[in-house]
């Protein structure tokens, strides 16, 4: 259905005789384009809160909202700067715009990306090779936002439909996916995942304060790593 | 919990979720229409052109699906509309789980909890859309000026090699406190947490050795029914 509307929409554009740009214009426009759709999203998401907050009343109080994305930041933040800069020779620049909209760069808009170009014949970092990553990636935008529509509206039906005792065993959504994202960024150092843990369940049972809590566990864990990345490379030279 | 719910699934909410999926949408057609117009001035073939929209379009269904499947999980916690708005945007069901958890327990309650409260869900939702707004930001403001940012952090290679072992090791910190916090709350969530950390490997092993693509795809939403099994049948 999204490849459809895809479709009608690159034969609407096929329609207007002459309307062919270069590649200058092609990046100007899409500086323009991208920019345009990523500040309305950001305004949108940015509004959510603050109707729960100031128009139904709900508001948490500022300094809840700052501890809880402080706790994020510190996960996160680092990513925010890192992803764009180290995916940029792959996506170009109108593959940014989109992936970065769009989510899910490693788990499909580069798979997708790099299916194209192999199917197209297009080097990446070209600017065939730009062209055909952006078409597929935003063809897979397409297909994910459709396909998560349709899903979202029936699932939160068929949620209704199961029994109770299927739907408590969801509690163990959240320890089966922590479990498996540490288990993923330790694959190469699997020490590291165990002395994570290790201080995870310290710091939640000793006497820490909830406040400090996180904080202590990253800094622990980064602490102990690079000290058994030390004696690992001290090894190495004995 | 039950209160909650009915905000979080809330006619408002749902009109602020398909407005960012219709601009989403909105984003990649205009894109796909740029692209069209200079495809020629890159020596691209209309075929060219409609084959390169097919191949994303098919290869996109397996991580979709794998999306779905952790988006499901996400909607009995922060309702429809909202995982509606965060998966299509950002896209990572994981992260976007951390994000809500995160909030929550700043606000003094655990996600899912009887009692989670209308202004904890606020708190979710705030960290979610401050912490998913860090990329858009950045992409918006720097994206012209990447290309020599690029230049400059490829020049100190060293540096970049102890900043990604320190945000590696702040990763696997930051799993570990959340995933700490569910292993406390009972011997049943530990051997789930347990579990999936020994399978996640496994599963990667065998997808790299046999060339499965698909099966990396499916990695995640694997291990959670996996661990929705052993959770379902320990219990």
């Amino acid at each position: 259905m999204s490849m459809e509307t895809a479709e009608k929409s690159l034969k609407m554009s096929e329609g207007v005789v002459g309307t062919s740009i270069d590649f200058e214009t092609f990046h100007k426009k899409s500086h323009f384009w991208g920019r345009l759709t990523i500040w309305s999203v950001i305004l949108l998401t940015l509004m959510v809160p603050l109707y729960l907050s100031f128009g139904l009343g709900f508001h948490p109080g500022w300094v809840i909202i700052l501890s809880g994305f402080a706790a994020y930041a510190s996960i996160v933040a680092f990513v925010w700067i890192v992803e764009p800069i180290s995916y940029y020779p792959v996506l170009g620049v109108s593959g940014t715009y989109l992936a970065f909209l769009t989510g899910n760069i490693g788990s499909m808009c580069l798979p997708c990306a790099s299916v194209a170009q192999s199917v197209v014949g297009a080097e990446p970092g070209t600017k065939k090779g730009e062209i055909t990553a952006t078409l597929a990636i935003a063809a897979a935008s397409i297909t994910n936002a459709v396909i998560l529509l349709f899903v979202i509206l029936g699932g939160s039906y068929l949620l209704t439909l199961l029994p109770a005792s299927v739907t408590s065993a969801f509690k163990f959504v959240l320890p089966a996916i922590f479990g498996a994202v540490i288990a993923q960024f330790a694959i190469q150092k699997p020490i590291w995942g165990i002395v994570g843990i290790a201080f995870g369940l310290f710091v939640n049972l000793g006497p820490v304060p909830r406040a400090f809590q996180t904080f202590l566990c990253i800094l622990g864990t980064i602490i102990v790593c690079m000290l058994l990345e030390k004696m690992k490379a001290q090894k190495a030279q004995k | 919990m039950e209160q909650v719910l009915q905000l979080a699934n809330s006619f408002p909410l749902w009109i602020f979720a398909l407005l960012v999926v219709s601009v989403v949408i909105f984003q990649a057609l205009m894109f796909i229409r740029l692209c069209t117009k200079a495809s020629s001035s890159v020596g691209m073939t209309s075929a060219e052109v409609r084959s390169a929209i097919r191949a994303g379009a098919i290869s996109s269904f397996g991580p979709t699906l794998a999306i779905v499947f952790v988006a499901l999980s996400l909607m009995t916690l922060i309702g429809d509309p909202m995982t509606l708005m965060r998966i299509a945007i950002i896209g990572s069901a994981a992260i976007e789980t951390v994000g809500a958890s995160l909030g929550a327990k700043a606000a003094g309650v655990d996600l899912g909890s009887p009692d989670f409260t209308a202004q904890a869900f606020t708190a979710a939702v705030w960290v979610m859309c401050l912490g998913g707004m860090g990329w858009l930001l950045f992409t918006a403001l720097f994206t012209k000026s990447l290309g020599k940012i690029q230049e400059k952090a490829a020049a100190k290679s060293n540096n970049v090699t102890v900043l990604k072992s320190i945000s590696l090791a702040a990763m696997i910190g930051a799993f570990s406190y959340l995933g700490g916090s569910e292993m406390v709350k009972g011997m049943q969530q530990s051997i789930v947490l347990v579990v999936a950390f020994i399978v996640m490997p496994i599963i990667m092993s065998i997808a790299n050795k046999l060339h499965l693509n698909w099966l990396k795809e499916w990695s995640l939403g694997l291990v959670i029914v996996i661990g929705l099994f052993v959770g379902y049948f320990i219990s």
